[in-house]
């Protein structure tokens, strides 16, 4: 039946708008907008991890750091083909992801906070501190993936990793994992008393989401060419969550659309300096008191009040989850 | 043990130390199929702690847990689910922000042999079975007290459970749910369901079970038929002079 929702037809539109985007814009914003799918990235799997399962890790962009200094180093000092070195980082953050979900099964709220906190700075740290392998503040030389100064195949590419990667989670989520992992973020022990091997999933969840954050940096470092360790500053880490949140942190494209609009904001904000920062803030209070769900389930909402009123006859055979 | 036996499950010198607490201290009890007793006992005499690690949440300080003929007192608690030992809570812990639905395919879908639709059917029986049947598609965290203690049931219920541990289904909840979830129980226990019901209310409890056990301290004082148990010197003793809800 051609009955699609309102979710579905204003994904359509949006990916549509994505893809012709690149048409009607000079050089500078395609490059924004191809930074842009990196924090879509990075929001939507946080928007996983943290919305939907629960665990609100601060190390997401430290992933994002691991992958993209793992395939640079890899591609560069270690002289592997780019698609092993891609390869390789990305095995690295599904190990590391899987560790640091094993180290954090105890955990919960403040204290899996604080731990991922601790973790992704000491990370970022090292980054630092290593000059021998990383240049440290110095930035380390990414190679391109693309030959040519135009940065519109990055901007596909980036669009493409978006769209596989909610494919990819919507996926994972359709199947009784999505059940359990919201199982888990609503109780933990409920869900344990119910059956579920809690273990399992959140470290699969931490796999999860922590290899495509690392593919988030991949995409970034050979896109942009250079990697400091400030991608893994907390204020990225802070940008990220209010992109999810913005956007509606239990909702994948929800996360998508708040990455795109803050990022975008940010940067037309741009001349104001750091005086951006305060109205995202500001935004970022209005949505939490207004819209706990982030925009996306209001935008939502209003459209499917706007079908049912179209909607002559009530359809058939109860509500659809679409 | 070659057959299963009558005796599916026994505990034996069971003991809970939080520090210096003895929360629970050589505990042991055995339980036939199909049998259904009450555990009472005065506040924070050990009947929460005790439902804790024959459920796997608790990990004991020491002492055995047998379940048809296996010992699984290192297990973790969802592998004590999926051998169908199954609990309700002393505190409503359902998934607030899942549906009513939602709340009882977690437990079917935790078998990854069930398949989502039969999930789903089994679900609307239980709703069926607990009137709850309307309430579906409701957040669980719509529900009144006394129906978030039937969900719970209901949630036990969808593991097809051997051995039901219901950590007092009468507290809090009004007169009229309380005979429905009475008559809930002994349905349950007329087919064929083993039960251990914690609970203050005596009045209630003796309406349901013919065995009753009883702690104090941490230990078991008594266990036999409930009119002789209450008459029993050390139980008047246990409870007089200690605060009960009922
Ligand atoms: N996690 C814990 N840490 C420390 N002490 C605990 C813990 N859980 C229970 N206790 C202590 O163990 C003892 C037994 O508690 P438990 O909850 O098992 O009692 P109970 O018989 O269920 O009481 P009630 O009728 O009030 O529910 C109490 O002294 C309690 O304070
Ligand atoms: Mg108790």
């Amino acid at each position: 039946m051609l009955h699609l929702s309102f979710t579905r037809w204003s994904q359509a539109v949006l990916l549509i708008v994505a893809l012709l985007l690149p048409l009607g814009m000079g050089p500078y914003w395609i490059h924004v907008g191809a930074i842009a799918w990196y924090y879509a990235l990075l929001a939507a799997s946080w928007a996983l991890l943290a919305g939907y399962a629960g665990q609100f890790s601060f190390a997401h962009v430290a992933f994002a750091a691991l992958g993209g200094y793992a395939s640079a180093l890899c591609a560069g000092q270690l002289g592997f083909s780019l698609p092993v070195a891609i390869i390789t980082a990305i095995l690295l953050a599904a190990v590391i992801g899987a560790l640091i979900g094993a180290l954090v099964l105890r955990l919960s709220g403040p204290y899996l906070a604080l731990f991922t906190l601790a973790i992704s700075e000491i990370f970022r740290l090292m980054l630092v501190a290593e000059e021998d392998v990383t240049r440290g503040m110095l930035g380390l030389p990414v190679p391109g993936l693309f030959t040519g100064k135009s940065d519109i195949p990055y901007y596909y590419l980036g669009l493409a990793l978006v769209v596989l990667a909610l494919v990819a989670m919507n996926g994972l989520l359709a199947t009784r994992v999505g059940l359990f992992l919201r199982a888990i973020r609503e109780d933990e022990g409920a869900a344990r008393a119910s059956g579920v091997d809690t273990t399992r999933y959140k470290i699969l969840v931490f796999v999860v989401t922590s290899v495509i954050a690392a593919i988030a940096g991949i995409y970034y470092g050979h896109f942009i060419g250079i990697l400091t360790p400030n991608i893994a500053i907390l204020p990225e880490m802070g940008l990220v969550i209010a992109m999810a949140v913005i956007g509606g942190i239990e909702s994948l494209p929800g996360a998508v659309i708040g990455a795109v609009v803050v990022f975008l904001l940010s940067e037309t904000l741009r001349s104001y300096g750091e005086w951006r920062f305060v109205l995202m803030g500001l935004a970022l209070i209005l949505v939490q008191r207004f819209a706990q769900n982030g925009l996306f389930p209001v935008l939502e909402s209003l459209g499917r009040r706007r079908q049912e009123r179209r909607a002559a006859i009530p359809s058939v055979g109860g509500p659809s989850n679409g | 043990m070659a057959d299963g036996g009558t005796m599916f499950f026994s505990v034996n010198g069971l003991s809970k130390h939080f520090g210096g607490i003895h929360a629970v201290e050589n505990l042991s009890f055995t339980l036939e199929r199909g049998e259904i007793l009450g555990l009472i006992g005065p506040n924070g005499s050990g009947k929460t702690t005790t439902i804790n690690m024959v459920t796997g949440a608790l990990r004991p300080t020491g002492g055995t847990i047998v379940v048809e003929g296996s010992d699984m007192a290192h297990s973790p608690a969802h592998l004590f689910a999926r051998r169908g030992v199954a609990r309700t809570f002393q505190v409503p812990r359902l998934f607030r922000r899942m549906t009513v639905l939602e709340n009882l395919i977690v437990p079917a879908l935790s078998d990854y042999a069930e398949r989502r639709s039969t999930a789903e059917e089994r679900a609307r029986g239980v709703l069926q079975f607990l009137k709850l049947g309307h309430l579906a598609n409701q957040y669980a965290r719509a529900l009144s007290g006394g129906q978030q203690k039937l969900l719970e049931l209901g949630r036990a219920l969808m593991l097809k459970p051997r051995l039901l541990l219901l950590d007092e289904p009468f507290a809090g909840v009004h007169p009229r749910l309380l005979e429905e979830i009475i008559d809930h129980i002994k349905s349950l226990n007329r087919d064929g369901h083993t039960i251990v019901l914690v609970d203050h209310n005596l009045e209630a409890i003796q309406s349901v079970v013919t065995r009753v056990m009883v702690m104090a301290r941490g230990q078991k004082i008594a266990d036999g038929n409930v009119a002789e148990v209450l008459q029993n010197p050390d139980v008047v003793r246990a409870y007089t002079g200690t605060r009960t809800s009922h």
